[in-house]
């Protein structure tokens, strides 16, 4: 919307972020455990081990979800990204949330090492973030849910087509959140937490 | 098996796809021989088991490996690592397969799978707390080194020894807790010690020596000497660089002549006449050029015979002159005159060219009238200037007068057709103090009358005089002129336009000494007839193109679409040919740009011998690049040395120890520390001829640029730096900041009471348990850190058995040190008194904030114990343990279910009015205590007159310069809190007050991009209201504020440890 001359430079910001997100979301769904772990294979990325899916679907569904960002990230328009894991009854039990802020006019000067060095911490970070996620349910299921500011015109864009609005069962009550990395760097305001559902969230629901 | 997962641990730098793709299966194979014997990966491997496999996996890769090192350049570098053999483990900077280029390029061996019998040095900057613990497991006994070491030894171009370099794990990056874990190897960081190694501190040390840096192309020509060659990004560029590329000096000087004729026409009488074929011959003894003129100087003017050859080769170079004077004008002028505001401006005349004004002043015949000026006998006679007057004539004219110029006589011309044009002819030498003197006159008189001055060189430079609306330009022109006439005693032209292009075609005309104004009305008359060949940047090449297609002049030109220009020319040059014919130049007046590159190039009597020569020449070279970008206060990192070789069936050139015809050759290398350094440039250069594998015979020039400049400036160079290069200097920086930090301030100025340790700070207790038996475990060879770096704080903390162990390993001496500390600190406060149960003893209640609530407003406190999930309670540390049992009721199980609604409609009540209370508060002092640096409330707290606060105040200025953030506070808060006495009641209700204000203030700063940070104060001041009724208050309250606005901002509330 606000593209004008750090045109290229943003794009520059969106595409990494694009990819950092498709390694990150690769991350996440990894150290869950959804799947078992020779699924993935060790790869580099930004000079750190990160993991990467094997099966090409899975692979494929994590690369689309990002890559189909990348047109409303560039606009500004993407407020969350949400990894969301559901217990059968599609009732999601833990959420990470990207939420992340663009500056668009600034985004020109920032150099791409240091956006490398900052989202580096990220990825290190998820490698040891186990001990903050609770074990998965039997029978779960993930998927991947932007939250924009603004919903696009419809067919605007090719890769938006890709996307649909979600039907997710939202919690009753407000989610805990567990902070796991923040990054506030000028053209890039980024932060990772964990939502769980509130304890007394659990009550009715399993009342239910 | 361990082994070979841990090398795969590290990333296999695969050189090529398909080595990285095996290096993958195996991966999965190592994985699945270990975890599950029955994997399926391995079982489908065609070898019969995972020996045989990966044995012919390494010799792959071996081999591969082998191949790519004799193939590289490899042959030309010195093997420094010979007999090297690293494994790369994990992480490193630079990354691993940088390091395996640089041992394939040096010599050295570089393992991808780790063997006891092959590798020699194991390479990382990190390693997991198993790892250290297990130090011997892992290395087998042999070093394990940064990567430093590596980077270093190729800087300094031997293998230094790896001692100094070995990993001083965690030392250098998390140093509180880790300089305690790691098994020390040698008390000193290592970092330091091998600084002085490294590019960059010699880097810093450059003085300011002046040198040459960008210079107009007009001075290209191939003169006798020539010198200074730097490249600039101005619209000139393309003038430069077809220069470059043309292969023959005549046809190099001749593009350049056009490009600006009055002073560089060169005659096309370049035949090859004088035959001296080979280089021993030349012996004979022209002067060179020296201060009193011509022959009579016994210097001797080639490589083969001159030792000092290339300093008095720069010494005597009218180039070198010129390149090193812009130096010196930006030196002069940059103080004074404001360079940056004025660009602005420039900018804005460049839009409404129109509008816009610009004078384009240049000395008549400088070089000739600065020497002549003096010598009236002179004044009206033809005269030259030229380094030389020998008989044999084949000097080059440098500047000729205009009496000269009638009779024919022309820069570049030889000295002996000049002398057939006009036997009168008077040859001068140089007079570079002169030249000196003139040029600052005059640049004194431009600036005297302009703020837009751009300096072209030493004689010539645009005004730009659209600002100055009152003066008519033609007016302002003709005082100048006269000004400088009187001052300096040379003429000056001035040519005035609506645009640089047009200014300087209008000094053409006007020349010599006169001025000429071309109106915007008059500039269409004025082109129509301008031959093509005349407009700067239309060098012969690119008129021939124009003259094949029948262009001869602009109006021509002008008939011609941009895009069929652009098509026949390329995209710039169109674009250039289509503007300037009509009149139009975007290029604005603007101050002397950074050049992109610097070095130093000779090509003139340039014959070596044998090797020796070249190695002494290159030196030479070497060092005068090395002042040149010590004089521009700048370092490098790629490095291209330039030849000039003898064409196969070129003659000896007519022009006495020119160049030539020649063939130019170019080779480059990038290192990774950028440098001004003398030695490494005189090896690099070395290095790089040798790959040319020349006859030393057939060179006739020889040029180093360095590019890739950074500014060796330390202070500019965290902005400039690469990544790499910032994180190789980031572990020395951090290591003598917190050095300096922790040592120093954390020693003096702790004033931790010494019954801390039994009473408050479990958990800080905790971590140093922890921390703390490595010290003891470490190998062997650990030495132990000298006693003045012990951190009293730890010491302190350390359970009282640990420190008798200590003790024990100083000599009983600690026991002392630590009674001198605390006595010293006894008396300077005598406020640190601290009750010794303090932490066991229930909270007094407090009519504001009554315990039991506080905690249970919680959203997420369960209301009763009967919710808890014991489990979990099990889990927590004590101390939190009894902080959550104590925040339930005291009687829980006589609190009936109905009581319960009420209980949290009260605690909503309460918790509306906290939010109420936070908003009002920011509502009018609007986060202003965090503003400034440092922050307001630091002031504030100061002056309190409370300890409390003094306290936060003194840590946050201790903490402030390495990490400014409340969570480092609030961490040495709580090693420290043991100190802070409760005062009065009425006393801690405005402490808490006041605290709360700046947390809530620093929260609300913080709560749109950083809650990791609130999390991470959100959980040290939960620690610590476990330990101090001051901060159980606060947290209390804040606790309220923070939940508020996380679910204001996120739509949830903290989960609390």
């Amino acid at each position: 919307m606000h593209m004008k001359d750090g045109n290229s430079q943003t794009g520059e910001v969106a595409r990494t972020l694009v990819g950092f997100l498709e390694v990150a979301i690769t991350m996440i769904v990894f150290l869950k455990g959804f799947y078992p772990s020779a699924a993935f294979e060790r790869r580099r990325y930004m000079n750190v081990v990160v993991q990467r899916a094997r099966h090409p679907e899975l692979r494929d569904y994590i690369h689309s979800a990002a890559s189909g960002l990348l047109p409303f990230i560039q606009k500004g328009l993407v407020e969350r990204v949400a990894v969301i894991f559901f217990s059968n009854d599609n009732v999601p039990v833990e959420r990470f949330i990207f939420k992340l802020t663009i500056n668009l006019s600034s985004a020109a000067s920032v150099e791409e090492n240091q956006l490398e060095f900052a989202l580096r911490s990220f990825l290190i970070k998820l490698s040891v973030a186990k001990p903050l996620v609770k074990p998965l349910p039997p029978n779960c299921r993930w998927e991947v849910t932007a939250y924009l500011r603004s919903l696009p015109e419809v067919g605007s864009s090719k890769e938006g087509e890709l996307w649909i609005p979600t039907d997710t069962k939202q919690w009753m009550k407000p989610p805990v959140i567990t902070p796991v990395k923040s990054l506030n760097s000028e053209p890039l305001c980024l932060q990772l937490y964990l939502e769980h559902p509130s304890l007394s969230e659990t009550q009715p629901c399993q009342a239910l | 098996m361990k082994r070979s997962i841990g090398s795969n641990s590290s990333g296999n730098s695969g050189s090529s796809k398909k080595s990285k793709k095996s290096n993958q299966k195996t991966l999965g194979a190592a994985w699945g021989a270990a975890s599950r014997p029955s994997s399926s990966s391995y079982r489908s491997s065609p070898f019969s088991d995972f020996g045989s496999y990966m044995e012919v996996k390494n010799r792959k890769l071996q081999d591969q490996f082998e191949t790519e090192a004799s193939s590289g350049v490899s042959g030309s570098e010195e093997l420094i690592f010979q007999g090297v053999s690293i494994f790369v483990d994990g992480f490193t900077i630079p990354s691993h397969q940088e390091l395996r280029g640089y041992m394939l390029r040096y010599g050295g061996r570089f393992e991808n799978y780790f063997s006891r019998r092959s590798v020699t040095h194991i390479i990382c900057s990190n390693l997991p707390d198993s790892k250290v613990k297990n130090l011997r497991a892992f290395s087998r006994g042999l070093p394990v080194v940064k990567p430093s070491w590596i980077v270093d030894s190729i800087s300094a171009n031997r293998l230094l020894g790896w001692v100094p370099y070995q990993l001083d794990q965690l030392n250098d990056t998390q140093p509180k807790l880790s300089a305690f874990f790691a098994p020390r190897r040698h008390s000193n960081p290592p970092v330091t010690s091998s600084q002085p190694e490294t590019g960059y501190s010699e880097a810093e040390e450059g003085s300011s020596i002046i040198a040459g840096d960008s210079e107009e192309s007009r001075d290209n020509v191939v003169d006798e000497i020539d010198g200074v060659y730097t490249e600039k990004t101005t619209p000139e560029m393309t003038a430069q660089t077809r220069t470059d590329k043309l292969k023959s000096s005549e046809v190099n000087a001749e593009t350049l002549g056009n490009y600006d004729k009055e002073e560089k026409e060169l005659t096309s009488e370049l035949q090859p006449t004088s035959n001296l074929p080979s280089a021993s011959d030349n012996k004979s003894s022209h002067g060179k050029p020296v201060a009193p003129a011509a022959g009579s100087s016994v210097r001797r003017h080639s490589t083969v015979e001159d030792p000092n050859f290339v300093e008095n080769y720069f010494k005597n170079s009218r180039l070198h002159f010129i390149g090193t004077w812009r130096n010196r004008y930006r030196k002069r002028f940059h103080g004074s005159f404001n360079g940056l505001k004025w660009t602005d401006s420039g900018q804005n005349t460049a839009e409404n060219a129109n509008k816009s004004t610009i004078i384009h002043i240049d000395l008549d015949s400088f070089f000739v009238s600065v020497v002549i000026r003096n010598r009236l006998e002179l004044q009206d006679k033809p005269v030259a200037v030229c380094h030389s007057d020998s008989p044999k004539g084949t000097a080059e004219i440098s500047s000729a007068n205009y009496p000269a110029r009638a009779y024919g006589v022309k820069a570049g011309m030889f000295v002996r057709h000049a002398k057939d044009l006009c036997p009168q002819l008077v040859i001068v030498p140089y007079n570079f103090e002169a030249y000196e003197e003139v040029a600052d006159q005059f640049y004194d008189i431009l600036h005297r009358h302009c703020r837009k001055v751009q300096a072209v060189s030493c004689d010539e430079a645009f005004l730009d005089v659209s600002d100055l609306r009152d003066v008519e330009p033609e007016f302002l022109a003709s005082t100048i002129r006269k000004e400088i006439l009187d001052t300096t005693g040379c003429s000056a032209s001035a040519g005035i336009g609506g645009t640089m292009l047009m200014a300087r075609l209008a000094t053409r005309v006007a020349k010599p000494a006169g001025q000429f104004h071309i109106s915007a009305e008059k500039v269409e008359e004025f082109l129509d007839q301008l031959a093509v060949g005349t407009l700067p940047g239309v060098g012969s090449v690119l008129k021939e193109k124009l003259e094949m297609q029948n262009i001869q002049t602009c109006r021509q030109l002008r008939l011609i679409s941009k895009d069929s220009l652009q098509k026949d020319f390329g995209v710039k040059t169109g674009e250039m040919l289509w503007s300037y014919s009509r009149g139009l130049d975007l290029r604005s007046v603007t101050a002397v740009q950074e050049s992109k590159s610097i070095g130093a190039e000779v090509n003139w009597g340039v014959r070596f011998r044998d090797q020796q020569d070249v190695q002494h020449f290159l030196q030479c070279l070497c060092k005068e690049v090395s002042l040149r970008l010590q004089g521009c206060e700048m370092i490098g990192r790629t490095f291209t040395l330039k030849i000039k070789k003898r064409k196969k069936d070129a003659g000896e050139p007519a022009k006495y120890m020119g160049c030539g015809d020649c063939d130019n050759f170019s080779r480059s290398i990038t290192v990774p520390a950028a440098t001004d350094d003398i030695e490494v440039l005189q090896r690099i250069s070395k290095k790089l001829f040798g790959s040319f594998n020349l006859d030393v015979k057939e060179v006739r020039g020889v040029g180093l640029q360095v590019s890739k400049l950074e500014g060796a400036d330390p202070s500019n160079k965290g902005s400039s730096k690469t990544l790499t290069s910032w994180l190789n200097s980031a572990p020395a920086s951090i290591q003598t900041e917190k050095d300096d930090h922790v040592f120093a301030a954390e020693v003096r100025e702790i004033p931790a009471d010494c019954k801390r340790r039994d009473t408050g700070g479990v958990s800080s207790l905790r971590e140093c348990n922890s921390a703390e038996p490595s010290v003891q475990s470490g190998d062997t060879n650990s030495s132990l850190p000298p006693m003045c770096h012990l951190d009293m704080e730890v010491l302190e903390n350390l359970p009282p058995e640990l420190l008798t162990e200590l003790d024990g390993t100083y000599g009983g001496k600690l026991f002392e040190l630590i009674e001198k500390k605390r006595g010293k600190r006894k008396i300077n406060s005598d406020s640190s008194h601290v009750s010794l149960d303090e932490p066991h003893v229930a909270h007094p209640p407090f009519a504001r904030a009554p315990n039991e609530r506080a905690i249970e407003t919680n959203d997420l406190m369960p209301l009763s114990l009967s919710q808890v999930d014991v489990s979990v309670l099990q889990e927590l540390p004590e101390e939190l343990r009894a902080d959550v049992l104590g925040a339930f009721p005291a009687h829980p199980r006589q609190q009936s279910s109905s009581d319960a609604p009420m209980e949290t409609c009260k605690k909503q009540d309460k918790e509306t009015t906290y939010i109420n209370d936070g908003e009002n508060e920011i509502g009018f002092s609007s986060s202003s205590l965090w503003f400034g640096n440092p922050p307001l409330w630091v002031e504030n707290f100061k002056v309190s007159g409370n300890s409390t606060l003094e306290k936060i105040s003194e840590i946050y200025c201790n903490v402030a310069q390495s990490r400014p953030m409340l969570s480092t506070v609030l961490q040495r808060v709580i090693s420290e809190v043991g100190s802070f006495h409760d005062a009065s009641i009425k006393d801690l209700e405005k402490t808490v007050d006041d605290v709360c204000e700046f947390l809530n203030e620093y929260i609300k700063i913080k709560v749109e991009g950083d809650i990791e940070e609130i999390y991470l104060c959100f959980r040290l001041l939960k620690r610590l209201a476990a330990r101090s009724q001051l901060f159980h208050q606060v947290y209390e309250i804040v606790s309220h504020f923070i939940q508020a606005l996380i679910s204001e901002h996120y739509g949830g509330s903290l989960s609390i440890p």
